[in-house]
């Protein structure tokens, strides 16, 4: 027994990329688990049908005078509304720094979670498809001239399937407690220790990498948890574990210290009970958080592009318990400098009985890796997509130039 | 290799006897591990059996190993209720929410006036099931416990669940572990936690609910290709209207209501359910426990759990076989895949609760596994029953490898003794250092057997380069094992 040798079969950096090119823009992939109710969200204010499918759970059309105010959509484009909590998004939609594309998803009919997620985050047609993720694939295929550590992180405690694959990623919760811990002399004697039992091993290496240089950063006038301003006073992160990610990303971009994507996860979408409730704290998170990131990355949106997606939709009926069940097409959103925002992109499909799809879904007519090849291609300068998404032949959009 | 016998009983009688010193220590130490008498040391392959049949073995465990051999000790912890565990029970004697029923724990969460109090109650399973991992002797069965409560997975911060899972812990997987698998399954699928977490309580006459019907069929009995399609959950959500949870007089008792259950007509998997109540459901889960898809299932999980994340067809075939003529029977299932599958293991890479447990274990720690060692499990990704989806913590390597810094801060805080309410006795171990024989001894008691000399050398002239006095190598040198490459594996 060796200190290392049992790590010897970990998957290693065996190959050169195949394509270089420049450093294009800081992607943030934002995945909402559990499959959002985007009918919900995004809302077909214009559509009857909606209202039929969901008497109870609809959220009013933004002229109801029978609704409050408050509750009432937020009209986009006078067929589609954003969810009243969505509010905060008016700033940028209306910037045209946001665009919403709907009735977006997987061909994955399974109405499984689990089986979604991971094809998605793999990015593969079926489970034969290759084991890394889609965005691991990415780093591997592009050489970037970047060699951080922190080319991609996974924010939380567990890093993304997504981004698995040969190069080595990590999960960084906090960047304030990102540190041995201890006086200098102990960490000098921990830092001894793991530079020769990690001396063989990548991973760990990486991980050291990213310890000097967040140590680097200085926690404790500029950057750290107390100390860090962001760029607007009346900006305010929300205080919750997506906040505090967007709120560390944020920091890793103003630092510069090579972040190429990072991955977030917003989970409890999962909304088969009392949804209402639940939907309007789980979407004010996800609006407060992006408009303050936003506000907070004004200097960089020219080198920014964030997106939302989740697993799939949910039914366009509710159910008998005031939630709705799994469903097909989704919605994603795409933030950034070069958006072809304040349009809702993509082919609406219609809620009518002969429109809906399986059992009673909206149907998917863009898939999302249209959306991702587009991002990677033109904002990430991958001309690669083939090996991002394998068997996959990407249709762009128009949502990113 | 070549620790001798002489070393190792100077490193472990001191492990030992460390835990009668002291004066203010409570009275469980008295109970504790009894000294080793004997060492005879571990083969690799014992070392990588234990390893997986219980949280981390402790010598005690490894010299009872090398007595009886691997055959004998499957079967004495595949028989838990002969293993006396009072020194584990002791430390679980302020834990009193732990027995009480629904009702009970309900009542003292309801604080009348003020808000609800929704910690006391999980906080005390978590910790309890901490305490229970690090001490119990049936480890075996706590290891299949929390295999168990992975696979029904319910997360306390839905609803109710907060004090539901206590009862749902005890009376499903405690009590199930090894009993047979229908039995699990009908006891989850009647578990007031299970029915409020996957919202079947919300499943009524029509207004179906789905969530509970398909993750029935999904994740616990037939899995994804088991041969189920959309109509079928559709069916069984139907079959499970009326299955919830009683909401004033004994609340939190399982009930079955007539008047929300749909009576029609229904054809689940191909064959059409006589209208009978809350025995329509109760039908389909013998039908799902005993399904040949759900052997396969299970069969690979088990494997997947104790020999590899990628297990062999063939063990997997042949423990499906027994699994399925034995009716489900988890003990005959498990011989399979411990006593044929184990000498062919691959290393698996140690979960966060594995790792902070096999720690304590092996270093003999006196912990109340509380606060500040499930500060380190969140940072780590792995809190007890925290995991928010129905699929349970993942068991593949990919979903936990990517966060090494929380085990090295772990592994340091431990030997610097800076965790709360938990001691590790280093002024025992320090004294044995200075020979290269006690760093030989610590790195057997971890990963197995001792480091290559070199490589030995090579660390501790690295610890006196940056400045370790000698009272300082020994507790880093324990902490770098810990942090080691090697010890996340297991």
């Amino acid at each position: 027994m060796t200190l290392t040798r049992l790590s010897s079969w970990l998957p290693r950096l065996a190959f050169a990329p195949p394509q270089t090119s420049p450093r294009g823009d800081t992607l943030v992939v934002i995945f909402l688990r559990g499959a959002a109710d985007v009918l919900n969200m995004v809302v077909p204010h214009g559509e009857p049908a909606y209202y039929n499918l969901r008497p109870s759970l609809g959220i009013p059309r933004p002229d109801d005078k029978r609704a409050r105010t408050i509750d009432r959509s937020l009209d986009l484009d006078t067929f589609f509304g954003l969810h009243p909590q969505m509010r905060p998004l008016l700033e940028m939609w209306q910037e045209k720094q946001l665009a919403i594309i709907h009735a977006c998803g997987a061909p994955d009919e399974s109405h499984s979670h689990f089986k979604a997620m991971e094809l998605m985050e793999r990015g593969v047609d079926d489970e034969r498809g290759p084991a890394s993720g889609w965005i691991g694939r990415h780093l591997a295929s592009l050489d970037t001239g970047n060699t951080s550590p922190l080319r991609a992180i996974g924010l939380g405690n567990l890093p993304q399937r997504s981004l698995s694959g040969s190069v080595p990623v990590s999960a960084l919760r906090s960047i304030a407690d990102f540190h041995l811990g201890g006086d200098p002399r102990a960490v000098a004697q921990m830092r001894a220790t793991l530079n020769t039992i990690y001396a063989n091993d990548i991973p760990g290496q990486e991980t050291l990498k990213i310890l000097d240089i967040l140590q680097k950063l200085d926690p404790s006038p500029g950057y750290g948890q107390a100390g860090y301003k962001p760029q607007a006073t009346s900006t305010r992160y929300p205080e919750s574990n997506f906040g505090l990610a967007l709120r560390q990303t944020a920091m890793l971009i103003k630092a510069e210290v090579g972040l190429e994507v990072a991955a977030i996860d917003l989970g409890g979408w999962d909304t088969h009970f009392a949804q209402s409730s639940i939907m309007a704290n789980l979407i004010k998170d996800l609006a407060e958080g992006l408009a303050a990131f936003h506000v907070d990355m004004a200097d960089h949106l020219d080198k920014l592009t964030a997106v939302t997606m989740s697993e799939f939709g949910r039914r366009a009926a509710e159910n008998g318990s005031l939630g709705t069940d799994h469903g097909h097409g989704s919605m994603m959103m795409v933030m950034g400098g070069h958006v072809h925002g304040g349009i809702v992109h993509g082919v609406w499909p219609g809620l009518d009985q002969s429109q809906i799809t399986g059992p009673g879904d909206l149907a998917v007519t863009s898939d999302y890796r249209d959306v991702l090849g587009e991002i990677l291609q033109k904002r990430m300068n991958n001309p690669a997509i083939g090996e991002v998404f394998p068997g996959y032949g990407f249709v762009p959009r128009g949502i990113v130039y | 290799m070549p620790i001798s016998r002489r070393d190792f009983l100077k490193l472990t009688g001191l492990v030992a006897a460390s835990s009668t010193l002291g004066s203010c220590r409570p009275i469980y130490n008295l109970v504790g591990d009894p000294p080793i008498t004997g060492w005879p040391p571990s083969s690799a392959s014992d070392f990588l059996a234990l390893n997986r049949l219980t949280f981390g073995p402790r010598p005690s465990e490894r010299v009872h190993m090398a007595e009886i051999g691997l055959k004998a000790w499957v079967e004495e912890q595949l028989a838990p209720d002969s293993i006396d565990d009072f020194a584990c029970n002791l430390r679980l004697r302020n834990l009193d929410t732990l027995d009480m029923n629904g009702q009970q724990l309900f009542d003292l969460s309801n604080k009348l006036f003020d808000d609800f109090d929704l910690e006391t109650v999980p906080n005390q399973l978590r910790q309890g099931t901490l305490l229970r991992q690090v001490y119990s002797k049936r480890q075996l069965y706590e290891v299949l416990v929390e295999f168990w409560n992975d696979h029904f997975n319910i997360a306390t911060d839905k609803g109710d669940c907060y004090y539901l899972k206590t009862v749902d812990d005890r009376e499903v997987a405690r009590t199930h572990a090894l009993g047979t698998f229908r039995d699990l399954v009908w006891a989850s699928a009647h578990s007031p936690a299970m029915l409020t977490y996957l919202d079947n309580q919300a499943n009524h006459k029509g207004a179906p609910n789905e969530n509970y019907a398909r993750e029935l069929m999904e994740l616990h009995t037939l899995s994804l290709h088991g041969g189920y399609n959309q109509t079928d959950v559709m069916e069984l959500a139907r079959c499970l209207t009326g299955w919830g949870v009683k909401e004033h007089f004994w609340r939190g008792e399982f009930t079955f209501d007539d008047n929300k259950h749909d009576s029609g007509d229904k054809v689940v998997l191909g064959e059409r359910i006589v209208p009978g109540g809350q025995d329509e459901g109760e039908k389909i889960i013998e039908r799902l426990a005993r399904h040949p898809a759900a052997a396969q299932f299970i069969a690979e999980k088990l494997a997947r759990r104790f020999l590899s994340d990628t297990p062999s067809a063939e063990i997997v075939q042949k423990a499906a076989r027994v699994f399925k003529n034995s009716v489900g029977d988890i003990r005959a299932t498990l011989r399979v895949i411990l006593l044929d599958g184990l000498p062919l293991a691959n290393p698996k890479y140690r979960r966060p609760v594995n790792f902070i447990a096999a720690a304590l274990r092996m270093l003999n720690v006196e912990s109340d596994c509380g606060f500040a060692v499930q500060e380190y499990l969140l940072r780590m990704g792995q809190t007890p029953f925290k995991w928010p989806t129905p699929d349970g913590y993942p068991d593949r390597k990919e979903a936990w490898q990517g966060n090494l810094l929380p085990r090295w801060q772990f592994a340091f805080a431990l030997v610097r003794n800076e965790i709360n309410k938990t001691e590790l006795d280093l002024g025992s171990l320090t004294a044995t250092s200075g020979s290269g024989e006690s760093f030989d001894a610590l790195a057997s008691l971890l990963i197995g057997s001792a480091l290559p000399v070199v490589e030995r050398d090579r660390l501790l002239a690295s610890l006196r380069s940056a400045g370790a006095s000698d009272d300082e190598v020994f507790p880093i040198f324990a902490g770098g094992l810990l942090a080691s490459p090697a010890f996340q594996w297991r």
